[in-house]
């Protein structure tokens, strides 16, 4: 583990010397430090956390300092995006001249542009969530008093993050391929901390992932680099040999092979699940949001900035992705029986949905476009998924089954825990883009506008399908909240009614509560009401602070984003 | 920006919600609010709607009532309201049967789950269904179309057929796959419009009438768009959600389905397909008119059979929205116009026939037609005069005697198809006759398959002229569950109290003054608006053609010439 942490901390820095050194050879000039705020930010914090860890020691003193530097290192990246806003600022460039502004002749290893932030935001805004939800855990390792689990977490998550911030403004090869590392490498770290045999299995196979994706992500920025002669995302294709084009387009599509796996798109996906499941739920959450923010950076920086004179060809590679992703990972979720299995296939189907814009980039002017609309999409996923994810942790603390738990565990959440179930409801509702969770239509919206413009039919026969299979997917789970389940005799002793909902049967079968007999009047009993309010007050005790503001975050988001859809429409603005 | 219009969406929409997250609505106790809230909401959604009216929408193509905002900046759309000739028939009547319904829910069957839900979701439909029906976007309009999805597909899953769990189950999720489906076709091809117009704003795209989008993209729009509303209509063969989502709806769902959410599939096509994409429509137009043929003939003839009363109507709404939809695909003003008064007349004709299929349901456990049977030398006339009395007027306005309401839209349907510009649509002249006679014959099987419910509703007898057999006698027993002795009220009701009947309307309760057989107060008055809607348009057809011939004029173009 420590070997893990002494690799995994310093990456962010020498991502940003990697850039460096790429200019140093022409004199170094001045760098834009207020540009590389929202990258440093979470890097710094995690410095400051290693320091005095070490330090204090890992035993010492309670854990409240530790979450409020990495939230501290968190909202700081955050608060330093704000003053960025405007014209793009890039630093690292080739030419001594550049500093502010940026023009198209210079090549620039790191800009902060509408991008850049966007996606910074994202990545940020994702992590703060995802480190409340393990901070609110009730169990070790990643909550809990014992220290050194929680320095190890918030570190891994923070270089993680910090990564993945870079990744967003990095503008040639070697600070892409150094951040999609950091941003890669501290999750298998992550996803280990449950020091048991699933936790082992679920980090081993992220291992084994994670150097397969590097060496083709590498590989291919070999192949590029050898035909281009220079590591600029933009770099033309030497006109030296006759054959470099074939070359620079077998490097690209190493390189989206690579990146490929960290998006989970289907034939790059089989990790997904296993690792999902068998890391904690809060990181499975980390996963599914950060780590698919750096893929679909990585895509778009390689495809979209990097060639988007050859749209015409990529466009198809993507769409074929998006195609066998989304089907692949809808009918696969439909046969799912627990919830994390179950949002670990959704999010291989989500991931085909965020790359599918991209095959609507049959022409270079459309790059942007299906650009823009991929991040639009990843914007309402991210929301949604997160949103999800936190109703599922907050369950898998007072279920039996912990993180494992069923679907049947959501049987009549809707009477037994209302807020919670309204939760829930609404993000599945969101990713099935059904109103009233309107940002998901609206994301659907989006992401089909590049495609249709493009007359793929094809690829839109393939995603009216999968809109049906991501309706019943999510309906299934959904219908799930309001069932019936076999329900306590109201007369009964209110103790019977606190009783966990998980143990319930499937409710499939289960027929209607029947009314009892004092109901002529149409009315229920009293009793009912009393009890339910005893059970609420009993789950309100049961949700932790941090993950209550989880929660509320995530269907805030939710609810501003469907009140607004502007913002799914146009990210960057 | 007009008041008026906000108010229309916000009353619903916003009191839905209101319904939903108001602590005192919740459980037993939140009732009489929860039927204050959503009784007001409806009734003043329909004054909203009638004093839009007030303002004469329909006196001018321009834009009387219009709201008109920026909305999705990224794709061009705004949140472009707008009430015109066209919507203001489908808005009043949506309104009204908002109001119905609601009433019906709150003051009629109770169920186990609580009416809290029930009146949230269908004040969510009618707000849905308001929105679609006012939206001058294409992307509102599609936002809008989505809206009722969910909340009908809780009404079927829910409230449904509460005898058959499973049924109620595969209805509501075949109901929303196939709707989901559609919906998205209907976006590809909404989409295929903005992209190739550069436009999302309809105003625009009608005084276009399509110049600016090539021929081979108007015909692939004109597809997708119609296939996509048809699966809403439904055109045939896409039909077949719509059969088990009636059988399985509660009554109130089933009135909101066949009045409101299919007239959004046709609305659709009269407002976003056949001005918008104008050529491509007359292309595909002979193979719309001719589904919509089919569609009159294989409803009519499974009509003919169907032994349920519920599923009946369902098939007959198919058959009637046959007629719709060759209204539509002649593109002439006489069948547009047609097509929108079938629209109003089946809303209103086909909601008061499920009112009362789902009343027999409530009272016998079943729609079977041998419940009709039921009485003491006639038929159900004899036992249930006010019951037997709204179904009679609901057959007889809905194989279109003139006179009542369904009569003026399917003769101008039929009319239009005569009518159809043989040049324009590529089919030739002959085509559209056949259409039009095959029509009018569709609607001697329509005679058929009613006055073979007439005949055991008002004599007690089967098809053959013969008594009924013992065996439906028993069937009708049993069902009725007490001795067929219309005045007297089974002693062991009494006690069992609401269980043996919980979902029998609350004021035919045992120990109600009213007999329980026939309509109760709710129903009468859910019912006799209907009654008198389904027949003041028959004798006054020029109130509805009126309001609707300057903007079916306008969207044809007439007076530019094009057609």
């Amino acid at each position: 583990m420590i070997t893990a942490l002494a690799v995994a901390a310093p990456m962010p820095l020498l991502a940003l010397q990697a850039a460096s050194a790429d200019v140093a050879r022409q004199g170094v000039q001045h760098v834009a430090w207020t540009a590389l705020g929202p990258a440093l930010a979470p890097a710094v914090a995690a410095l400051v956390l290693l320091a005095v860890d070490a330090v204090v020691g890992p035993r010492r003193g309670g854990g409240w300092w530790r979450d409020a530097v990495a939230m501290t290192g968190l909202l700081a990246g955050l608060l330093l995006v704000a003053p960025l806003g405007g014209e793009a600022r890039a630093t690292f460039c080739a030419s001594p001249s550049s500093g502010e502004g940026v023009s198209a002749n210079v090549a620039c290893g790191y800009v902060a542009s509408p991008l850049t932030l966007a996606l910074q935001v994202l990545v940020l805004s994702a992590a703060v969530i995802c480190l409340l939800l393990a901070v609110g855990q009730r169990h070790a390792p990643t909550g809990g008093s014992s220290g050194a689990p929680r320095t190890e977490h918030h570190l891994l998550l923070l270089a993680t993050t910090a990564g993945a911030c870079v990744l967003a403004g990095a503008r040639d090869y070697a600070t892409l391929a150094v951040a999609f590392e950091t941003a890669s490498l501290p999750v298998i770290g992550l996803v280990a901390l449950r020091r048991d045999g699933r936790g082992a299995e679920a980090g081993l196979k992220l291992l084994l992932t994670a150097v397969l994706s590097f060496a083709l992500l590498v590989l291919g920025i070999a192949l590029v680099y050898a035909s281009t002669g220079s590591l600029h995302l933009a770099a033309p294709v030497s006109a030296a040999l006759p054959d470099l084009d074939l070359l620079h387009g077998v490097g690209l599509a190493l390189a989206v092979a690579g990146i490929a796996f960290k998006l989970s798109l289907v034939p790059f996906h089989a990790w997904t699940p296993d690792t999902y499941a068998g890391a904690p739920a809060p990181i499975a959450a980390f996963l599914a949001t950060v780590s698919k923010v750096a893929g679909l950076t990585a895509i778009v920086l390689v495809l979209g900035v990097g060639a988007p004179d050859l749209g015409p060809s990529w466009s198809r590679l993507a769409g074929a992705l998006a195609a066998v992703t989304m089907t692949v990972g809808n009918l696969v979720a439909l046969r799912q029986r627990t919830a994390v299995r179950l949002l670990a296939w959704s999010t291989v189907a989500q991931a085909g949905w965020v790359v599918l814009p991209l095959a609507g980039a049959v022409t270079p002017h459309r790059v942007p476009a299906a650009a823009t609309a991929s991040i639009g999409y990843l914007l309402a996923y991210v929301v949604a998924t997160l949103t999800a994810f936190a109703v599922v942790v907050v369950l898998a603390q007072t279920h039996p089954d912990g993180d494992r738990h069923p679907l049947a565990a959501y049987d009549g959440l809707l009477r037994t825990r209302p807020a919670l179930a309204a939760v829930l409801g609404f993000a599945l509702l969101c990713l099935a883009g059904l109103p009233p969770g309107v940002m998901g239509l609206v994301a659907k919206v989006v992401a089909l506008g590049p495609v249709v413009a493009a007359h793929a039919w094809v690829l839109t026969a393939v995603a009216v399908l999968n809109v049906v299979l991501g309706v019943a997917v999510y309906l299934r789970w959904g219908a799930r909240l309001v069932a019936s389940v076999p329900d306590v005799e109201p007369s009964a002793e209110p103790a019977t009614a606190r009783q966990p909902v998980g143990g319930a049967t499937p409710s499939d079968d289960v027929s209607w509560v029947p009314n009892p007999a004092g109901a002529a009047g149409g009315s229920l009993p009293g009793g009912t009401a009393t009890s339910e309010r005893a059970l609420g007050a009993d789950v309100r005790t049961a949700i932790s602070v941090p993950h209550g503001v989880a929660l509320l975050l995530g269907i805030a988001g939710c609810v501003v984003l469907s009140l607004l859809p502007a913002l799914v429409a146009n990210p960057l603005g | 920006m007009s008041v008026l219009l906000v108010l229309l969406l916000v009353v619903p929409l916003g009191s839905a919600l209101l319904v939903l997250l108001l602590p005192a609505a919740r459980g037993p106790r939140g009732e009489p609010l929860v039927r204050t809230i959503g009784v007001s909401a409806g009734a003043v959604t329909v004054l909203v709607s009638l004093l839009a009216l007030t303002r004469r929408p329909w006196s001018s193509t321009d834009a009387v009532l219009e709201v008109d905002v920026p909305w999705i900046p990224g794709l061009g759309a705004r949140m472009h309201l707008l009430l015109d000739g066209i919507s203001a028939p489908l808005v009043v009547l949506t309104a009204v049967l908002g109001l119905l319904v609601v009433v019906l829910v709150t003051s009629g069957a109770s169920s186990p789950r609580g009416s809290r839900g029930l009146v949230a979701c269908l004040l969510a439909v009618e707000g849905g269904a308001l929105a679609t029906f006012t939206a001058a976007d294409l992307i509102v309009f599609f936002v809008a179309f989505e809206v009722v999805l969910v909340p009908m597909w809780a009404v079927i899953r829910w409230w449904g057929d509460p005898h058959d769990e499973r049924g109620r189950r595969d209805a509501a999720t075949r109901f929303i796959l196939f709707t989901a489906g559609g919906s998205v076709v209907l976006l590809l091809g909404l989409l295929l419009v903005v992209a190739a117009s550069g436009t999302t704003d309809v105003v625009a795209l009608v005084s276009r009438q399509g110049d600016g989008i090539s021929q081979p993209v108007q015909l692939t729009a004109a597809v997708l768009l119609l296939l996509g509303l048809a699966v809403k209509v439904p055109v045939w063969p896409l039909h077949t959600w719509l059969p088990p989502a009636h059988t399985a709806a509660p009554t109130a769902g089933s009135i909101l389905l066949a009045g409101v959410l299919l007239k959004m599939g046709s609305y659709g096509m009269v407002r976003f397909v056949v001005p918008v994409v104008p050529d491509g429509f007359a292309r595909v137009s002979p193979v719309l008119g001719a589904l919509g043929v089919v569609g009159i003939f294989w409803a009519g003839l499974a009509c003919l059979v169907e032994r349920d009363l519920k599923r009946l109507v369902a098939f007959s709404s198919v058959a009637h929205m046959g007629f719709v939809a060759l209204g539509i695909a002649s593109g002439t003003p006489q069948g547009l116009q047609g097509a929108l008064f079938a629209n109003v007349a089946h809303g209103i004709i086909t909601s008061l026939l499920f009112l009362v299929a789902g009343g027999l349901k409530a009272r016998y456990g079943s729609a079977d037609l041998r419940v009709l049977l039921i009485g003491a030398g006639g038929g159900l006339r004899d036992r249930s005069p006010r019951l037997g009395g709204m179904l009679v007027v609901g057959c007889i306005a809905g194989l279109g005697l003139p006179g009542l309401a369904g009569f003026w839209g399917e003769f101008l349907a039929v009319y239009g198809a005569w009518q159809a510009d043989p040049v324009s649509t590529g089919a030739p002249q002959g085509f559209w006759r056949t259409l039009a006679a095959l029509a009018v014959l569709g609607t001697v099987l329509a005679s058929a398959y009613l006055l073979r419910v007439l005949r055991r509703l008002w004599h007690g007898e089967l098809e053959d002229g013969a008594a009924p057999t013992e065996p439906d006698v028993e069937l009708v027993r049993s069902a009725q569950g007490a001795p067929s002795d219309a005045a007297h009220v089974d002693p062991a009701m009494l006690e069992s109290g609401a269980r043996a009947a919980p979902h029998l309307p609350r004021d035919l309760r045992p120990g109600s003054r009213w007999r329980r057989d026939d309509a109760s107060p709710v129903e009468v008055v859910v019912g006799l608006p209907l009654v008198v809607l389904s027949i003041v348009p028959g004798l006054l057809p020029w109130l509805l053609l009126a309001t609707t011939e300057p903007a079916v004029r306008h969207l044809l173009a007439v007076d530019r010439g094009f057609v």
